[in-house]
């Protein structure tokens, strides 16, 4: 009975694992498809798919513009997380659980609620469509989640290091660049990377804010409004690729960050 | 002196302000806003136009089977969508907080979230046609002998449930992992010196102690399942609705801002309804 | 140890500044020309020689279904769009609202247009011409003509028959469906009343009880590739056109009853301010070339609105060019309901999404 349990554990790792990678190995795998659709009997290999994703300058642009609205807004809110948190971790605020609760609250609603909201009021307010504004709604979805990180890592034992640096001189800023922060990038670098992925990958925010120059999951939802054809698996392939070689530097630099 | 004073204290009174106010503003502009302007329009009316505040879309909703037929949809699909995630991801996460070795935890970790680096939209479309009846698991299952025809598996409440359990097994696995993770060491030792079983000392510690990750990660499941768009638009073929479909009908299709705005208002009810229980539920736990 | 300057800082330095230089340059454009369209005219190939030939940008957002065009528009700013895509019943709809330019009928090719589908009592307004009829086809049956009897296909009622249960698609815009609905209850489309919708809902319960799936242009066409379905109700050449190289067994039918005869028009926006521009891209829209590229665009064929169109012989043949005659003279025009019958259309609809 002892010796089943280890295989057993192992098959329904397996199990769940293929479960959670078998749409995308399908996906990678139709990539290559040599007819037009990307369902079984498979023909190819074939790199045509390919060549017309990269030939298709409205996807690299939306892709270009994907990359950048996630890295934008996930900076930013960061830097606001970061800024509350330090505010109401250190200093006694009237209505401070009132204040934490608010910025906290956008995790409990939905995206697409959000969105509206966003979009109702633009609308009100005669302020056009952009990517701007998607990346405004990214901002609201994404700094809960780095107030609420960075937050929960803000101790008591930070707080002596910090009076330390203010009693040699060190104005505020300083404090909060030199060492609260380098104390912090573990929670600095949680909230960036969570932030990325989900604005990355965003789609209704940005199906309803956004125009023209819109992101890649807007882009291939339009795509395939156009018609199924293995073109969306060779993005989806290219975009699973990029985040792989993300995934591998990130772990290459910070490993050897550790190391040092 | 006593004015330079004044100002200092009016300066370190502030202070804490600088620091929250940006994230407090910025809540309060692009997130408490746009639900009271959402608020507003729910209140009007399309058809003339009307402005007048009244309660006609609520109405509807409560009057128009098709319309509360959507919430109901919604609600059972994301009750089961959050049990058979749970139920999925808890072996899986024990299996690899204990049975995995420590340095290739993380590894296997990376490996689980990393087929969700791709898009959702087209993994969700990948998901439709693995789910065909020409695609991969019908075909497996009819070579295999299992299946005599190919069976209808997609376009079904079943490929919606299938699509979100698919995403919510790794969120939930995480969660609990972190969860398992944060538990002393010691209590287990505790309890087997004590003389308890493996299955109690589950029951009894272990189970308790992570059932604040299990209801965060559950809550979590409930509120991004019950408001997401894309999966049941392409997974379910529109033989249901559920709650963003229609939502999105009437912004897509007339242009009807006040009626969605009113059905968003409601979800959101739902939601916090949701929210409410589950921080009870934890207050009275810690309790 | 600073954040800044470690390796990871100087990493996300210049990965910023170089997204920021690409981002920012993207959007600094000779002119640009902004359309509202269907997804047929997303086609880099019926935009290319256009843009070529006048050195401009054309930049598209697609639409399904009029009442989201216009929702689109009442969502943006006067200016905002130079040209839309309109099916043509709803030509006046733009007008009423004080949305559309009148065309100049001298510089347009109008002579060329099949008479059957100039829909000047839709596209005149007070004598005035705000649209133009670019495309047209048929919301009919669709069907794979080997996996079903094609004698079947030529009656409506054989969309509930239990022979093909489960076989079937509808496709996921309410207006045409419903005007098929109405005509396989004996009604005509131009003439229906809310007492009409009764009988409208029952047919739509029974096909909806009967089919696989709801869906809009692509899971209907996907469905119909790849053999999910092997009917598709409110199809046509639209579907089956476009596919037929890859699936040569995909026709169509119009039954005894009749079909759905959809035409798109191309309107110029008042508050245009690119207007020579946009007259520019109607003249090339209905140019024997762009008539003939976006009669075959990929997104879906259809007919071309001129019988100028440059097409092959195989696709006229694929089009069914040479029927046309007696297709026009079979269909009828998609309903025309007033705000309170459409919403209560949509209604039935959503109903019909519900229901079993």
């Amino acid at each position: 009975m002892k010796n089943l349990a280890p295989s057993l554990a192992w098959a329904y790792a397996l199990i769940l694992y293929g479960f959670i990678f078998l749409p995308v190995i399908m996906l990678v795998l139709f990539s290559f498809q040599g007819t037009m659709f990307p369902v079984p009997p498979f023909n190819g290999p074939s790199l045509r798919w390919y060549e017309t994703v990269l030939a298709d300058s409205r996807l690299t642009s939306a892709l270009v513009n994907s990359l950048v609205l996630a890295v934008a807004t996930s900076l930013f809110a960061v830097f606001l997380g970061f800024l509350a948190a330090y505010g109401l971790a250190r200093y006694r605020l009237p209505g401070s659980n009132f204040l934490r609760g608010l910025i906290t609250a956008p995790l409990m609603v939905s995206y697409l609620i959000i969105g509206m909201g966003l979009n109702i009021m633009f609308n009100g307010m005669g302020v056009p469509k952009s990517l701007a504004a998607a990346g405004i709604g990214h901002v609201v979805i994404n700094l809960p989640l780095c107030f609420a990180i960075i937050y929960s890592q803000m101790g008591e034992h930070q707080v002596n290091i910090e009076r330390a640096a203010r009693d040699l001189g060190a104005k505020d800023w300083q404090v909060l660049t030199h060492i609260t922060a380098p104390m912090l990038w573990p929670a600095l670098f949680a909230g960036f990377f969570l932030s990325m992925t989900f604005s990355w990958d965003e789609f209704v925010i940005s199906f309803l804010l956004t125009r023209f120059d819109t992101t890649l999951p807007v882009e291939i939802w339009s795509l395939l409004r156009s018609g199924l054809s293995p073109k969306t698996n060779a993005i989806g392939s290219i975009v699973f690729g990029v985040s792989i070689v993300m995934v591998l530097v990130l772990e290459l630099v910070v490993l050897r960050r550790r190391r040092i | 002196m006593k004015g330079g004073q004044r100002t200092g204290d009016l300066h370190s009174a502030l202070r804490p302000w600088y620091f929250a106010g940006p994230a407090t503003l910025w809540t309060v502009a692009f997130f408490v806003l746009p639900l009271a302007a959402m608020a507003v329009v729910s209140l009007w009316t399309l058809e003339g136009q009307s402005t007048d505040f009244s309660l006609a879309n609520y109405r509807q909703f409560f009057a128009n089977p098709s319309y509360y037929r959507a919430m109901i949809n919604s609600l059972e699909v994301t009750a089961i969508v959050t049990v058979v995630s749970v139920l999925l991801a808890y072996p899986l996460a024990w299996i690899l907080a204990e049975g995995v070795p420590e340095r290739w935890q993380r590894l296997a970790l990376i490996l689980a979230i990393l087929p969700f680096w791709t898009s959702y939209v087209v993994r969700s479309y990948s998901w439709l046609l693995v789910l065909s009846e020409r695609g991969v698991v019908n075909n497996v299952l009819v070579a295999s002998g299992l299946l005599n025809a190919p069976v209808q598996l997609a376009n079904t409440r079943f490929a919606t449930i299938l699509g979100f359990v698919h995403f919510f097994v790794m969120l939930l696995t995480l969660t609990i992992y972190a969860s398992l993770k944060q538990l002393p060491r010691t209590y287990r030792r505790a309890a087997a010196d004590l003389g308890a079983s493996g299955l109690q000392t589950f029951r009894h510690i272990i189970l308790p102690l992570t059932m604040p990750g299990i209801m965060v990660g559950a809550f979590l499941t409930f509120v991004l399942a019950i408001g997401d768009y894309v999966t049941p638009q392409i997974l379910g073929g529109n033989n249901e609705l559920l709650m963003p479909q229609l939502i999105m009908l009437q912004i897509g299709r007339r242009g009807d801002f006040p009626l969605a705005a009113a059905l968003s208002l409601i979800l959101m009810l739902v939601v916090t309804v949701a929210y409410l229980a589950a921080a009870r539920w934890l207050k009275l736990e810690r309790a | 140890m600073k954040f800044q300057r470690s390796a990871a800082g100087r990493l996300f330095g210049t990965l910023l500044a170089g997204m920021a230089a690409a981002f920012l340059s993207a959007g600094a454009d000779a002119q640009e020309l902004n359309a509202l369209v269907w997804c047929d005219h997303s086609d880099p190939e019926v935009l290319k020689p256009f843009e070529e030939a006048n050195g401009v940008k054309v930049n598209v957002k697609e639409f399904e279904g009029t009442g989201a065009g216009l929702a689109i528009v009442e969502q943006s700013q006067p200016g905002d769009w130079d040209v839309m895509v309109i099916d043509s019943i709803d030509v006046r709809r733009g007008v009423e609202k004080g949305l559309f330019e009148p065309l100049p009928e001298d510089q347009l090719p109008l002579a060329d247009i099949f008479p059957d589908v100039m829909m000047d009592q839709h596209g005149k307004v007070d004598g005035k011409r705000y649209g133009v009829t670019e495309k047209f086809g048929y919301n009919t049956i669709g069907f794979n003509k080997e996996k079903v009897d094609p004698a079947d296909m030529q009656s409506l009622a054989a969309l509930a028959d239990p022979k093909y249960k489960s076989r079937i698609a509808i496709y996921d815009y309410y207006l045409p469906v419903i005007g098929m609905a109405a005509l396989a209850a004996g009604k005509k489309t131009s003439e229906l009343t809310e007492d009409d919708l009764p009988a409208i809902r029952d047919v739509l319960l029974k096909w909806k009880a009967n089919s696989k799936l709801v869906g809009e242009v692509t899971a209907s066409q996907t469905a119909l590739a790849t053999g999910e379905v092997d009917i598709l109700v409110g199809g046509g050449e639209w579907v089956t056109a476009g596919l037929a190289k890859e699936n040569p067994a995909l026709d169509f039918s119009i039954p005894k009853e009749g079909g759905i005869l959809w035409s798109q028009s191309l309107a110029m926006f008042a508050a245009s301010k690119n207007k020579g521009l946009a007259l520019k891209f109607i003249q090339y829209i209905l140019s024997p070339e762009g008539q003939a590229r976006l009669a075959t665009s990929s997104c879906y064929w259809g007919m071309p609105a001129s019988q100028k169109a440059a097409l092959t012989d195989q696709e006229r043949k694929t089009l069914r060019f040479d029927e046309q005659k007696e297709f026009l003279a079979r269909a009828q025009p998609y309903p025309a309901p007033d705000a309170d019958l459409d919403k209560k259309m949509q209604d039935v609809w959503t109903e019909m999404l519900q229901a079993q």
